[in-house]
């Protein structure tokens, strides 16, 4: 299997890529055979989009929790990705990173916690999970 | 001695500041109190007597040299302080005209635009100009025949008080204010310059207040003494232009400063009215409202509304004399002005006869003795008007005893009616009340002017030199009113001696309340509406009544009239005349003293300055002496020596016209109320218009109430009402305006500031409410998208620009 | 760090299968499958973190995260959500004017990011070109080191030793200010999640509260004349 791909796909693959738009669909291609920091970033970047497209747009409150999680996730990931980064720079401090996370893992259990706690006295008090009808707090 | 005559004034004022300030407080014993104000007084008696001898009899006397106690550093205060350095008075009279020159070169020798700019204050001159006011006592002849009146008879008016004001409660307040009077009358004869005299004149008037209106319970003694004080204010005022005079012409206060000058000014004659005439008439009206001249006289009655000691001393021997010795110790000025001359004999004449002829018809023991007073005051500025100042003063002197005595006789009597003091209601007191009359005749006798007690002496020389005066034109008129106002004098005196010891008792039956009574608290029962007995006065009253009696019999001879000695005065200091002449100015020789003064043996006395010769030897010579004014008018006396060619017998002439007119006052006062006793109705009846005239006092009270009191009483009424209508109106006016445009500028505030305000600010509040509104929704995803905003914006902010340029870029080259 | 071969299709696996959960997790009309394409995404990025070798991070993220977190999540879910299924078809999205506005700034956000992440790599790479190269020589000499693995394709690293160390020396306050805070949490999540009951139990509700309460609620009546006395 491995053989088919490396040694017949690849190259055709990569003639067809040469081939169009001057070349730089194969640099494309090539780039995209080795990831590197950036396109870490650029997952954690889209993660983030859509965590806070989630906490915008839902109206139940859990999924908006959910989406929160999501962000911080992505914030993790961002951290990870410099750490191995720095690392591969030989910088001493790079498993600060690595440190950064286990907290920012121990927030976001604490801010759930937390966070549902009062999901559940709202739901007592209120009967509902719909955000927009909690709005009391307005003129 | 005489170094310590700082003590005499002092001592009366210890002793009425222990009275008055301890003397209720720690509940002084009457004999307490009596004791030590007349222990102070004695002892300041005792003092008086030895400096006077020291002065003026002992072996290195300095008389006739003016002694003033800063001369010798004795006693000096520098009062008011004018200037760096002091002036010495005394000795160095002359200094002051000199360095008066000095300043005037000093003046001439600066350039002339300094010339034209005045000095302020008068530093730049020299020390001679500046007013520097000391408080040092002078002893000269004259103040030390006033010391010794003052504190001599003041020691029997002070001993007869102690027995008259027994019981009442203001024992210590009576002896407080008496000390503070007798202080004060010291100072104004003791010192050295016119604000002491000042001072003490103020300090008698105030003394003169506090004793009248003594019972204060009592309205009648309030008005007495606020009139007093308030007829004296009126002098006053006229005395303090004089002082200033004084002081803007002299530059100094200090008598020898002022007389040294004085004397070197120009004479000025009937019709010349000058810069020292204006002081001597600022100085008269301040002696005519203290001794009670013509008009300012009416006081005096009414001040018998004080307790007798009061009367006695105040009224009749110290303070209404004041005014004498101001007008002798500024006779200098007098004489240089020979209108006031006119005008000090002319009212003095006019007095002595107006208040004589009132005399005659009053029926208070009090006021009959009052207006005697002040008709015995107008005989001495009769002897000062014609030139006689030492004759005024010698009067001064026998009118103390006589009318102390009377009013301490009168006293006496009243203390013995149990404060009845109508005449009317007396009679025969001779039988009661011994000592009383026995002193009291002899007082009788003196002002009567029966020879040979001291009333003849004194009054004989007043119209003598009346007659015969060569510094008035007018002296004959001044002459006639004198001898009437002296045959009146005889005439009331006799109706008082007769009314009160003679005659038959009019007391026995029972009287009535319409008569006045001197409220006094009396250790006695209180007087009853029965029949008393006098009796007589306890000897603390009639010993001073005694020692007073001897003084008004044998007092006169210190002046012994020329006709006896003949033509000289014998005596050599003791003769009053002699004594007194350093004191008087001749304005003919323009010297100070006119006589070679000869002592007892007929040796010319050292130190006196000699006269020129046709003075000296006037008496023997011709009499056709040239008046110093002048012209000279009318002189009577020189109208009958023409007819007897000799000075002497003229002089004899006139004592006995005198002699004879007291007699008929004397005579016709016995055939009236002795003789015949329905007489006196009888001529009241017959002469109605002017029996009225007399017993209303002319009606000169009610005068002044209408001239001037109620007008002034008009003039408060209309500045009142000015004050409450207009400036009032104009306070309150203003307040109203104040309060109108507080209520428009309220209503601008509130209706259109306000309303702008409000309109404005509900305009933008109801324009931006719902905006603001609006975004509270309560709807956290929508904050939430607001956060998210705010990150575009951050991230908008830092990659903006390039993202721009970016995109961009990728649109130009196409995909 | 430029991965290639293997781990480099892995990673194109796991981000994608990371995105597309995310994705889901949104736009899911049911919360449970919500939270199940969560739990996916999470595990589809600790993948991605074991490939970047930071294997610790990836194990504490299944533990913690997903067995944790995810699990509460759940379980709230089960409490409050039922009965959105017998509703049927309720509105999941927000009123279009919210959701347009956000998903224009999520775009713009998107792009923003994107264009800062790549000119930032640039720089970066320029940056870092020299201590990139010094540093791999010395990784690889230091790989050599490291023990065999019991299977022997692999090195045991050190990684997780290297986050041990560094938590527990450098990070040790913080740690226990992490601790503090989880026990934080836990007693605030008991407070805020207390019933009406619970809460009256212990005398812990305004008197008006549960004057009002007491009309609804029989037992809590009951409650309140305990209390009473």
């Amino acid at each position: 299997m491995q053989f088919l791909l490396f040694n017949f796909l690849n190259p055709a693959f990569g003639m067809l890529l040469q081939a169009g738009g001057n070349g730089r669909f194969a640099i494309a291609w090539e780039k995209a055979q080795h990831p590197d920091l950036s396109k870490f970033l650029i997952i954690g970047a889209l993660l983030f989009i859509i965590g806070v497209a989630g906490v915008l747009t839902r109206r139940n409150i859990i999924v908006i929790f959910m989406s929160i999680e999501l962000i911080l996730n992505a914030a993790n990931l961002n951290f990870i990705a410099m750490s191995r980064y720095l690392q591969d720079t030989g910088n001493v401090n790079a498993v600060a990173g690595q440190i950064f996370a286990v907290f920012v893992i121990v927030v976001a259990a604490a801010e759930a916690a937390i966070g549902l706690g009062i999901v559940i006295a709202l739901y007592r008090n209120k009967e509902t999970i719909w955000v927009d009808e909690i709005d009391i707090l307005k003129w | 001695m005489h170094r310590y005559i700082w003590l005499v004034p002092l001592l009366p004022l210890a002793g009425a500041a222990i009275n008055g300030l301890l003397g209720r407080k720690l509940r002084f014993s009457e004999k307490l109190i009596g004791g030590i104000a007349v222990g102070s007084i004695a002892v300041a008696f005792l003092i008086t007597v030895a400096a006077v001898y020291s002065y003026a009899f002992s072996s290195n006397a300095m008389w006739p040299q003016t002694y003033v106690t800063s001369q010798d550093g004795a006693f000096n205060f520098t009062w008011i302080p004018g200037g760096a350095v002091r002036l010495t008075q005394g000795s160095q009279e002359p200094l002051a005209l000199k360095l008066r020159e000095e300043a005037a070169a000093k003046r001439a020798a600066r350039s002339q635009e300094q010339r034209q700019q005045p000095i302020p204050g008068g530093s730049e001159e020299t020390r001679g100009s500046v007013l520097d006011v000391e408080w040092s006592y002078q002893l000269d002849a004259l103040s030390s025949i006033f010391m010794l009146i003052v504190t001599g008879v003041g020691l029997c008016i002070f001993v007869f008080a102690t027995g008259y004001m027994r019981g009442d409660a203001g024992f210590y307040r009576f002896f407080a204010y008496m000390g503070l009077f007798m202080f004060s009358m010291l100072v104004l004869v003791m010192g050295s310059n016119f604000l002491m005299m000042f001072v003490g004149w103020e300090g008698v008037g105030l003394c003169s207040y506090l004793l009248i209106g003594y019972y204060f319970d009592r309205q009648e003694a309030a008005n007495a003494s606020r009139k007093a004080f308030i007829t004296n204010r009126v002098g006053d005022f006229g005395f303090a232009l004089a002082i200033f005079g004084v002081v803007a012409t002299f530059g100094t206060t200090q008598y020898t400063d002022v007389f040294g000058q004085a004397a070197t000014f120009q004479l000025e004659p009937l019709g010349h009215w000058g810069l020292l005439s204006w002081m001597a008439l600022g100085l008269f009206i301040g002696a005519c409202g203290k001794s009670a001249q013509l008009p300012l006289h009416v006081w005096l009655p009414d001040a018998m509304a004080g307790p007798t000691p009061v009367s006695a001393l105040i009224h009749a021997a110290t303070m209404v004399t004041a005014g004498l010795y101001m007008v002798t110790r500024t006779n200098v000025i007098f004489q240089h002005s020979q209108t006031m001359m006119m005008v000090v004999a002319l009212v003095g004449a006019a007095t002595a006869l107006f208040a004589a002829t009132i005399g005659i018809t009053q029926n208070d023991i009090k006021k009959v003795l009052a207006y005697s007073t002040v008709s015995q005051l107008g005989f001495m500025f009769m002897a000062c008007g014609v030139g006689a100042f030492v004759i005024g003063i010698f009067h001064v002197m026998t009118h103390a005893f006589f009318k102390a005595l009377m009013f301490l006789g009168a006293g006496s009597v009243i203390h013995g009616m149990h404060h009845e003091q109508d005449m009317r209601r007396m009679g025969n007191l001779r039988k009661y009340m011994p000592y009383t009359y026995l002193t009291f005749l002899a007082g009788w006798l003196a002002i009567c002017g029966i020879i040979p007690f001291s009333g003849f002496w004194s009054k004989d020389e007043i119209l003598w030199n009346a007659a015969s005066t060569r510094y008035i034109p007018v002296g004959w008129i001044v002459w006639i009113v004198g001898t009437i106002a002296a045959t009146c004098t005889a005439f009331y005196m006799t109706r008082l001696v007769a009314m009160t010891f003679w005659g038959k008792e009019k007391f026995l039956n029972g009287h009535d309340h319409t008569v006045e009574h001197e409220v006094h608290n009396h250790d006695h029962e209180t007087p009853e509406h029965h029949t008393h007995i006098p009796h007589e006065s306890p000897p603390s009253m009639w010993v001073p009544l005694a020692v007073l009696a001897v003084l008004a019999t044998v007092g006169g001879f210190v002046g012994i009239s020329t006709a006896f000695t003949g033509g000289k005065h014998i005596g050599g200091r003791m003769n009053i005349v002699n004594f007194m002449d350093p004191i008087i100015w001749n304005p003919t020789t323009r010297h100070f003293g006119h006589e070679e003064i000869l002592d007892s043996a007929g040796r010319p006395v050292e130190g006196t300055r000699e006269a020129r010769a046709e003075v000296v030897t006037a008496e023997t010579e011709a009499t056709e002496v040239a008046s110093p004014y002048g012209e000279e008018g009318f002189n009577l006396a020189h109208v009958a020596e023409s007819k007897l060619h000799s000075e002497t017998a003229t002089e004899w002439l006139f004592i006995l016209i005198s002699l004879l007119v007291a007699g008929i006052g004397i005579g016709l006062g016995f055939f009236f109320y002795v003789k015949d006793t329905r007489l006196p109705d009888i001529w009241a009846a017959r002469l109605r218009p002017l029996y009225q005239a007399s017993y209303n006092k002319y009606w000169v009270d009610e005068f002044f109430g209408w001239a001037v009191t109620r007008r002034v009483m008009d003039a408060a009424r209309g500045v009142f009402a000015f004050d409450s209508k207009v400036i009032d109106g104009g306070v309150n006016g203003s307040a109203w305006l104040t309060r109108l445009s507080s209520r428009i500028t309220g209503g601008i505030d509130q209706y259109f500031v306000d309303g702008v305000v409000n309109a404005i600010a509900a305009f933008i509040v109801r324009l931006m409410s719902p905006l603001f509104r609006a975004a509270q929704t309560g709807f956290a995803q929508n904050y939430a998208l607001v956060m998210v905003l705010g990150l575009v914006a951050a991230v908008a902010l830092f990659f903006g620009a390039d993202i721009a340029r970016a995109v961009k870029s990728v649109f130009a080259f196409g995909l | 760090m430029i991965l290639s071969g293997w781990e480099s299709v892995f990673f194109w696996i796991f981000s994608i299968a990371a995105i597309f959960a995310a994705l889901l997790t949104v736009m899911a009309r049911n919360t449970i499958h919500s939270a199940l394409f969560l739990i996916s995404s999470l595990v589809s990025v600790a993948a991605l973190f074991i490939l970047l070798r930071a294997e610790f991070i990836a194990g504490v993220q299944i533990l913690v995260y997903v067995g944790g977190v995810m699990v509460l999540f759940l379980f709230v879910i089960m409490l409050v959500n039922v009965g959105s299924e017998e509703r049927g078809s309720e509105e999941i999205f927000n009123r279009s004017r919210q959701v347009t506005t956000s998903v224009i700034f999520c775009a713009l956000l998107v792009g923003g990011l994107l264009y800062a992440i790549n000119v930032g790599y640039e720089g970066l790479q320029k940056r870092d070109e020299a201590a990139v190269s010094a540093a791999a020589e010395q990784r690889t000499a230091a790989d050599q080191n490291l023990p065999q693995a019991a299977t022997g394709s692999s090195r045991i690293t050190k990684e997780t030793e290297r986050v041990g160390a560094g938590l527990y020396r450098y990070g040790s306050l913080p740690f226990e200010i992490a601790s503090v805070l989880l026990l934080v949490a836990i007693i605030g999540s008991v407070m805020l999640a207390r019933t009406l009951k619970q809460e009256a139990a212990v005398d812990d509700t305004a008197p008006e509260i549960l004057q009002r309460e007491a009309q609804h609620d029989p037992e809590i009546a009951k409650l309140q004349s305990t209390i009473a006395q």
